[in-house]
């Protein structure tokens, strides 16, 4: 049989999807045009610097003025703005005197969507550390990016006492987290209350008499039940599925292959998830059998670290050791694109809100009363410069802020110019 | 069935035109006529017409040979330039593309080779020290190789095994400041792997070995002295390639004696890296002139008046061996919970010409 010398990547629908890797970088990967658009690195923040290198990462996708925190090897975590990359506010980590940054790495970093809406000057994060010093800050995000010491309202607790905390999730509505890692069962906090509600039991001795210590890897919730049922990876290449309302040991378990399970991800409103492990097989499964839907089958050949659910479109992303980006459909769970990204890559996340930039940045105009002086500046700086590539998501935010300063005809006039903007994105597409 | 039979038969005559045409050559023309030797039934007379229709394709490229070669040298004669030699097609050089190959002009790559595992060897930080050790069972060629790779790599030391197991070995190397640990894996009396670790937290490379010649097996091999080698690493393009190429490189002292004239080599062709181990010498040798009268009217300005030519003399002290990449793994050894940068799987072999290193 003659062997096909190239794989055809069909291209993938239009998105903008951020990757974070082992230098500290921050790549922006976008696909345009309707029809089998190339994906490509579009953008690249920061110096490579090695004591930067990016633990965990977190982005709260809105409509109006997203945010993105970056957590860092050296204890550092960073809110970023998703569009252009400027820093917002960065914090430092070190909660506890005495320990350093690198021994107590970030294993979760989860970034509030909710808290925000009723006061739009703050933001609030949720981390973890790897020795399991969990806690809950809301920080000022209006003022100028310095080392803010003023973090209000920090609410903090211990999760284990011993262990490594390697997964941390937070539920689709924010009242839950769950932690687990090795050497510790995975635990669910309420988060309002900062009260554990429940812990897990290991699985028994199997026939033989063996006892397999407890090292969990990954872990999701699945989106359907709210925040009863979840998923967990585990070193020993087990995924458990738990239902907290049932019972404390897990209610179904499979094997998957012979390496670590190193990434789950689920799909929602339904009982699919997807699995990735340390040698870089990709699955799907069906969770509520156990069975095994298929593989995502494409060259794959370094631990996937990561995996992303494209909120609206079929698409999940993968990332992991081997340095590429890849884009998967999930229904013929063919591979859509690869992007080489040089790096160890250590997260990935979707900007959901690129899809529709090009069909409504007017939509988001009513919500004009949330200005950051500096990033206005700033926009005005950018603004002169002839930047193709940003072209979509400038008009968004500059109407945003501008609009809020003029009065009412400028409004009027921008709004005119906007329309303009918006056919002629869609002529550039079209092309 | 007969029918059938024809049928085919005259397609194979139709193929057979076919190739005459492109040869378009009397004699092909006759064949045509009869018929190709792989139709013929008669073994003895199958064998003849094949063995007739191969000299004569050897006298043929011969023939072209000698023409492409007078043309040249006529060229020559008259001062113009020769006609260009045409380049085979190797599979190397059809290489299918790929993105991964490294760049001089990239700046990650070298903000990513300061922050790598092995840039405090590689700056001369720190000097490597190489712990070499076996599997459990072991005898014959084992020991003899690594009495062997002892001598190659400067600063090495052996350990016997034992029973220990090999993460418990990695821990004590690691407390000991050993910079790399070698296990040499045996299968069967016969050395078939070697595992290069990387330490305290470097990647782990698991590679198939093959044709292993020992020293004493090479004809008019050499002894290496004790000097520093030299190192040679070849075609390590792509960026998995660059990460072993520096693994293997963290093996070996950064500052070669070159009075000592060793040098070891690590070549990597189609994936497989080729070890050799030579001596080398420089020699003036004088040029007869009988023997250079070919190269006359190329060296006329340069070397009519020394009449003399530095040439280098290479003996090879062994021993040779192949290494083939099966697994780069993150982190020091671990089977059950390792995390691989790079693991060979069926689905990546799309194509001969398509290489990960």
């Amino acid at each position: 049989m003659p062997r096909t010398t190239t794989l055809d990547c069909p291209g993938c629908p239009p998105l903008r999807a951020l990757t974070f890797d082992s230098l500290g970088l921050i790549k922006v990967v976008e696909a345009r045009g309707e029809q089998g658009g190339v994906s490509k690195v579009v953008e690249r923040w920061g110096d490579p610097d090695a004591s930067k290198c990016v633990l965990a990462a977190s982005i709260d996708d809105s409509k109006n003025d997203p945010l993105l925190a970056v957590a860092r090897k050296s204890g550092l975590i960073e809110i970023l703005n998703p569009l252009n990359g400027d820093l917002r506010v960065s914090i430092s980590n070190a909660g506890d005197a005495g320990a350093r940054p690198e021994d107590d790495g970030i294993a979760g970093l989860h970034l509030f969507k909710r808290q925000r809406m009723e006061s739009s000057r703050s933001c609030t994060l949720l981390t973890c550390t790897t020795k399991g010093n969990a806690s809950m800050r809301s920080i000022d995000i209006s003022n100028v990016p310095s080392e803010s010491s003023s973090n209000g309202c920090l609410k903090s607790w211990n999760v284990c006492a011993s262990g490594t905390v390697l997964c941390s999730k937070v539920d689709r509505n924010e009242n839950y987290a769950l932690f687990g890692g090795k050497g510790i069962e995975v635990n669910v906090w309420d988060l309002e209350k900062c009260m554990k509600i429940w812990t897990a039991k290991p699985p028994p001795k199997n026939s033989l008499g063996i006892f397999t210590p407890t090292w969990f890897t990954s872990a999701t919730f699945l989106s359907i039940d709210d925040h009863r049922k979840f998923v967990a990876g585990t070193n020993n290449h087990q995924v458990h599925l738990y239902d907290t309302s049932a019972q404390r040991r897990p209610i179904m378990s499979f094997d998957f292959r012979e390496t670590p399970i190193k990434a789950v991800a689920a799909e929602p409103e339904s009982y699919n998830i997807y699995i990735g492990n340390g040698s870089g097989d990709l699955a799907s499964v069906d969770i509520r059998m156990g069975k095994l839907l298929g593989c995502f089958i494409g060259k794959c050949s370094g631990s996937i670290r990561s995996i992303a659910r494209h909120p609206t479109l079929p698409v999940i992303a993968s990332c992991g050791l081997d340095g590429y980006l890849r884009l998967w459909d999930i229904k013929t769970r063919q591979l859509l694109s690869a992007v080489f990204l040089k790096q160890h890559l250590a997260d990935v996340v979707f900007d959901s809100a690129f899809a529709d930039k090009e069909v409504a940045p007017a939509a988001a105009d009513p919500l004009v009363h949330e200005v950051q002086n500096r990033n206005d500046i700033e926009e005005h700086e950018a603004e002169t410069m002839p930047m193709k590539r940003k072209k979509a998501p400038k008009g968004k935010d500059k109407s945003k802020t501008k609009a809020s300063k003029e009065n009412d005809e400028s409004k009027k006039l921008k709004s005119k110019k906007k329309s303009k903007r918006v056919t002629g994105d869609s002529h550039d597409d079209d092309s | 069935m007969a029918g059938k039979r024809k049928k085919s038969e005259s397609e194979e005559i139709n193929e057979g035109e076919k190739e005459n045409n492109k040869n378009n050559e009397n004699s092909n023309k006759k064949m045509k006529k009869e018929i190709l030797p792989s139709m013929i039934k008669n073994k003895e007379k199958r064998s003849a017409v094949h063995a007739k229709l191969k000299h004569e394709k050897k006298v043929e490229k011969r023939k072209k040979l000698k023409a492409r070669d007078a043309a040249e040298k006529r060229a020559l004669e008259l001062g113009e330039e020769p006609p260009p030699r045409m380049t085979p097609r190797t599979i190397e050089n059809t290489r299918e593309p790929d993105e991964t190959v490294c760049r001089p002009d990239d700046d990650e790559l070298f903000a990513g080779n300061d922050a790598d595992e092995f840039s405090s060897i590689l700056k001369q930080e720190s000097t490597p020290k190489i712990l070499i050790t076996t599997c459990r069972f072991n005898s014959t060629r084992g020991p003899a190789f690594i009495s062997e790779l002892l001598t190659v790599i400067p600063n090495s030391h052996y350990y016997k095994r034992g029973t220990y197991d090999l993460k418990k070995i990695v821990e004590y190397a690691k407390n000991k400041d050993f910079t790399s640990l070698i296990v040499v894996h045996a299968n069967r009396r016969e050395p078939d792997a070697l595992l290069i670790i990387g330490l305290p937290d470097g990647p782990t490379a698991h590679f198939k070995l093959s044709k292993l010649v020992l020293r004493k097996d090479i004809k008019n091999h050499g002894n290496p002295t004790g000097h520093l080698p030299e190192l040679v690493l070849n075609n390590f393009t792509t960026r998995l390639g660059h990460r072993v190429g520096r693994l293997i490189q963290a093996l070996f002292p950064q500052s070669p004696e070159f009075r000592g004239r060793r040098v070891v080599t690590f070549h990597n062709q189609r994936d497989f890296i080729f070890f050799r181990h030579h001596r080398y010498i420089f020699e003036t040798k004088e040029i007869k002139g009988s023997e250079s009268k070919g190269k006359k009217a190329k060296d006329a300005k340069s070397e009519r008046v020394t009449q003399e030519k530095v040439i280098a003399r290479l003996q090879e002290c062994g021993p040779q061996f192949t290494l083939k990449l099966i697994s780069l793994q993150h982190g020091t050894f671990d089977t059950k919970g390792g995390e691989f940068e790079w693991v060979h799987k069926p689905e990546m072999d799309t194509s001969r010409r398509r290489f990960f290193l």
